[in-house]
């Protein structure tokens, strides 16, 4: 293969602000991503980790509890967050009816304002939309040179992609109506002759939640500023899963910029003594042939199963040379 | 007498101001600000759908806009249940 092998041409240049992980659970999303970045702050960039997956844990990677604790320092320039969406959105729930009791000085809220807002802690949808708020809030703020995100498994990490699109229309609708209010607002102060007009507070902010999510968005849909990785494992499951995910993402408009194959027998255990390590190799060999067929030059980069589980800063270091600087070569 | 005859001007001023307001504008700005209050409504069902069961989107930011729709909401959900006949073809 005469292509770039490992991320670093990928990722490690100037301009790419933005990377995001995807695959089933359990193959390696949040290894990669801790790898990843840990590789970009070594290199002087200003990194932000962040797990999106609901199972993830980059607690475990790293070694340390930083679960619904905002962004944790883990090493000079390399921040971690693992998201507690259900705290936030208990906090924003909370927030939202002291800013009605304030706002209309009111010491109960009307029950059914008060019964619709617990309910909708309850929506689905709810979880995903926190998280991407989140996600969003931070690259919208521009703290850090690169964001590295961790998404949750294959699922998921459609609907939360997808939620882009939705979110950004349903706001432009939004606000477009709101504007619409505002005209007939001004007609009808220039035809009572009336000096001003107060200043529409939800047009504000919703002209913030806008700013909020198209930053966001269009740095995710620049391909000069973001990179999309799907991970996998040399297995013939996981092979048709990334099949059918990569066809997904496709149909939303995302192209991916690489596979990692994740967990790959290293070569000696090709003569490995023992008949179920070797057979697992032979296995292995057979479907490396069928991820050259149908992916090629999409794979990017190999990591190999280790004798122990990556975890802690070293484990993470040595990830990173694999994933970033291409020591393992699977063809 | 001079200040009795500048303030008998511009009492006659209002009068009149209000007078062709009434006559001129006042049925328009009545239009201006029904329609006002039908797209308030309109964007009350885009936030706040889920509390009719219109199920319209997920509520993160709808939860962020409804404090300020709070004082309309009673009046939206009646005009939204209120039965409609022919003459509100007519008569809006």
């Amino acid at each position: 293969m005469g292509v770039a092998w490992g991320l670093r041409d990928i990722v490690l240049r100037d301009g790419v602000k933005m990377v995001i992980f995807a695959g089933k659970g359990g193959l390696g999303k949040t290894t990669s991503s801790a790898a990843l970045a840990y590789a970009a702050a070594r290199e002087g960039k200003k990194v932000l980790c962040f797990s999106t997956d609901p199972q993830a844990s980059l607690s475990d990677i790293f070694e340390r509890d930083i679960f619904g604790k905002g962004e944790v320092e883990v090493m000079p320039n390399l921040y971690v967050v693992e998201i507690d969406a259900d705290a936030k959105i208990n906090a924003y729930i909370q927030e939202v009816k002291q800013r009605i009791r304030e706002m209309y000085k009111m010491d109960q809220i009307p029950p059914e304002i008060e019964a619709y807002i617990d309910s909708s802690v309850a929506e689905p949808a709810m979880y995903e939309s926190a998280t991407y708020d989140a996600m969003a809030e931070y690259v919208a703020r521009g703290e850090y040179d690169l964001y590295v995100f961790d998404m949750p498994p294959f699922g998921h990490g459609i609907r939360m992609l997808t939620m882009a699109d939705v979110l950004t229309s349903w706001v432009e609708k939004l606000t477009e109506v709101r504007e619409k209010a505002r005209e007939y607002d001004e007609i009808a102060r220039k035809l009572r002759s009336e000096r001003l007009v107060k200043e529409d507070e939800i047009l504000n902010e919703l002209y913030d939640i806008r700013r909020k999510l198209t930053t966001f968005t269009d740095v995710m849909r620049d391909r000069s500023k973001s990179a999309f990785f799907m991970v996998m494992t040399p297995e013939a499951m996981s092979v048709y899963d990334t099949e059918k995910a990569l066809e997904a993402f496709k149909a939303i408009g995302i192209k991916p910029a690489g596979v990692v194959l994740n967990k790959v027998l290293p070569r000696e255990m090709a003569d490995n003594p023992s008949p179920y390590i070797r057979n697992r190799y032979r296995q292995q060999e057979e479907v490396l042939k069928m991820i050259l067929d149908k992916f090629g030059d999409l794979v990017v980069a190999a990591i190999p199963m280790f004798p122990r589980e990556p975890k802690g800063l070293d484990g993470i270091r040595e990830v990173a040379r694999h994933l970033v600087d291409g020591v393992t070569r699977i063809w | 007498m001079e200040k009795e005859k500048g303030g008998l001007l511009s009492k006659l001023k209002r009068v009149l101001g209000e007078v062709t307001y009434g006559a001129a504008l006042h049925g328009q700005v009545s239009a201006v600000l029904k329609t006002r209050m039908y797209i308030e409504h309109m964007f009350i069902l885009m936030i706040l759908g889920d509390m009719l069961g219109f199920p319209i989107l997920p509520p993160y930011y709808s939860l962020r806009l409804l404090p300020y729709a709070v004082p309309n909401v009673q009046s939206w959900k009646h005009r939204f249940y209120r039965e409609r006949d022919f003459t509100d073809v007519i008569y809006g």
